[in-house]
């Protein structure tokens, strides 16, 4: 409940602030609508939906935010695709998808190391070949040339 | 009659040996989508896209709208097998799918609901065929004002449809609007929320929102609650359903066909609501509705032809209008795009090889289904053993794939996994998320046919009720914002 009224103060905050810009970005110039225009009325119904919101709370959504070993899996999940954004310009495709696979089944679903990596190294071969050899898109690649 | 020297045309357009093998790849996908659970036709649209930026359009096109229908035959499978909808339009499969494989009639369960899908699936594109140049026809003369109105009316019914607080759903309309205005302003070359980033001045991109949207969110949500299930059925015995089965369900089977043939064409609505409304209706008018959740078959047949009957409706606003009824069709929408077509009014007469092909190939992909889910249903069902665990990392690595392809930029990485989060704490939120991805998807033709309206009159905005048939969309438009109001305002606690 408390996350969610924080959200709805966000959304006032985040259409006050988008307004603001969009005001700054000019309602109606010479030759019409100008660029702030659209942007200005999303921003609108931004802050008053929010408004709406904040001042008329759902009293049924009774949302159940993960906690322990459920969290820890979804926190698994966010570091991997972080590792993989963060590591593939550097290390290329192949070599970052296969540390992130073993990270999510080490962390995720506890699987075996060698399982891990054996599963890992297959998933990634096998996406590898579909998609870079058989389709022609050029996934990055690291110093090694894969 | 030009609708069936089109279809001839568009049946010389498909039956090549490259379209053919691409509509039936787009089958075996979307079958396989359909089949295992966590894994939805929209991620599976948006994770093969950038695969048919290499293919011609007509190609390309064949394969996204066949794993499109494709799923929606696959997902009765894990729904009676397993217990778990292999898609959302599959859910109501469950309740008495479920219950006829637990009775040891899984055979006639699968039967039904892959001879159902294809009678909807046919006659669904037999509709199609002679209605979707009529309203193109009747839509050629549309200038600005009318399409910014027929724009709103389609967010308008959006909002009608979704599930939970319509002041939610407006607020992901507003955000799908001021997300896709981050960029270049294509009138006058001015950047708009770019804040000085070059990765973000060329705009968000479409895949990348919606693989996490819809693909990262999907995964996140699942490893909340990793369930193990048992599949049902060692042996699939009696696909042919019996006399008794038939005379049980072929009522249901056209009922829904024509509901979600109906139910597709209207914004918002779409094989997910088409199922809950035949089942519900199925119900309400049986003779016997004690049956229903204890394994009656017309629970089965009815949504099953309901969920592929809505899938050839959606497809007719979204090619004759351009207007995006759902996520899946948005989708297509910005596939279309990509390859440089702007589908709407003009789109049949102007690409009529493509029209066509899609159109004549529904008829051949709905034979190519049949084929795939009745004697190959045992495969499928195989597949079903392949644990979530060993699923979803897959399903990331494809995700940082699909997204990383459309631009070979990281920062759309961080873009799926920063969408693929907020996605989630939305979701648990009860924030409907369909109405974020049509409103992102129109928004760059809603803000020009809006720009262009104002421009175009020394009266402003007053020209949107000057035009007739505007004025008209937009009273509609108004009268549903009216309903939905009163409807809110009767509900206890307001806005639920």
């Amino acid at each position: 409940m408390m996350f969610e009224r924080a959200l709805n103060a966000f959304w006032i905050l985040l259409g006050a602030a988008t307004a603001a810009y969009a005001w700054s970005l000019g309602i109606v110039g010479p030759s019409g609508p100008d660029s702030g225009l659209f942007p200005l009325i999303a921003a609108i119904i931004i802050m008053a939906a929010g408004l709406i919101l904040l001042l008329r709370p759902n009293p049924l959504v009774a949302s159940q935010f993960p906690r322990g070993a459920a969290l820890g899996r979804i926190l698994g999940v966010i570091a991997g695709l972080a590792v993989m954004a963060i590591g593939m310009p550097y290390l290329g495709f192949a070599v970052t998808g296969a540390i992130t696979m073993m990270i999510l089944l080490r962390t995720v679903e506890r699987t075996s190391l060698s399982g891990s990596i054996a599963l890992a190294l297959a998933s990634v071969a096998a996406v590898v070949w579909l998609f870079d050899h058989m389709l022609g898109m050029v996934l990055p690649r690291g110093p090694w040339g894969f | 009659m030009h609708e069936l020297e089109g279809l001839m045309a568009g049946f010389g357009v498909i039956l090549t040996a490259q379209n053919l093998y691409l509509c039936f790849l787009g089958s075996l996908i979307g079958t396989l989508v359909g089949v295992l659970p966590g894994v939805g036709p929209l991620a599976a649209l948006a994770l093969l896209l950038p695969v048919t930026f290499t293919l011609s359009p007509v190609g390309g096109m064949v394969m996204l709208a066949s794993i499109f229908y494709g799923a929606m035959y696959g997902g009765s499978t894990t729904s009676i097998l397993l217990n778990i909808p292999g898609e959302a339009a599959s859910v109501v499969t469950c309740i008495d799918g479920h219950q006829m494989a637990r009775q040891g009639r899984a055979g006639a369960a699968l039967g039904i609901a892959a001879i159902g899908s294809f009678i909807a699936g046919t006659l669904g594109v037999i509709v199609m065929t002679f209605f979707a140049p009529l309203i193109a026809a009747a839509a050629i003369r549309f200038g600005p004002p009318e399409n910014f109105a027929l724009m709103v009316l389609g967010l308008v019914c959006t909002l009608f449809m979704i599930s939970g607080s319509t002041v939610k759903g407006v607020l992901m309309v507003a955000l799908g609007f001021l997300t896709a205005a981050v960029g270049i302003d294509v009138v006058n070359g001015h950047e708009r929320f770019t804040f000085g980033s070059v990765n973000l001045s060329g705009g968000i991109e479409l895949l990348a929102v919606v693989i996490g949207l819809f693909g990262v969110t999907e995964v996140l949500a699942n490893v909340e609650e990793m369930v193990q299930s048992t599949v049902l059925a060692e042996r699939i015995r009696g696909l042919w359903p019996t006399l008794a089965d038939w005379r049980d369900s072929w009522r249901a089977m056209l009922r829904g066909s024509g509901l979600g043939f109906v139910l597709g064409l209207v914004p918002g609505g779409g094989p997910v609501t088409a199922s809950f409304m035949s089942y519900a209706v199925e119900r309400r008018i049986s003779a016997h509705p004690e049956r229903f959740g204890k394994g009656a078959i017309e629970g089965v047949a009815g949504p099953e032809a309901a969920n592929n009957a809505a899938v050839a409706g959606s497809l007719i606003p979204v090619l004759s209008l351009g207007i995006p009824s759902n996520p899946v069709t948005a989708l297509l929408l910005g596939a279309l795009v990509i390859q440089g077509i702007q589908p709407g009014p003009l789109f049949v007469a102007q690409r009529p090889d493509l029209f066509w092909g899609i159109v004549a190939s529904m008829y051949v992909g709905n034979v190519f289904l049949l084929m795939l889910n009745l004697p190959l249903v045992g495969l499928w069902a195989q597949l079903l053993r392949i644990p979530y665990r060993v699923l979803f990392p897959i399903v990331l690595l494809l995700s940082i794939v699909g997204t990383y392809s459309a631009n070979k930029n990281v920062f759309d990485l961080w873009v799926m996994l920063g969408f693929g989060i907020a996605g989630y704490v939305l979701r648990k939120l009860d924030y409907d998320l369909a109405p974020f991805v049509i409103a992102f998807v129109l928004a760059p033709l809603l803000e020009q046919s809006l720009r262009q309206s104002l421009a175009m009159s020394p009266d402003g905005a007053v020209i949107l009720i000057q035009r007739p048939v505007a004025a008209l969309l937009l009273a509609v438009s108004a009268a549903i914002v009216v309903l939905m109001f009163r409807r809110t305002a009767r509900i206890p606690g307001g806005d639920q």
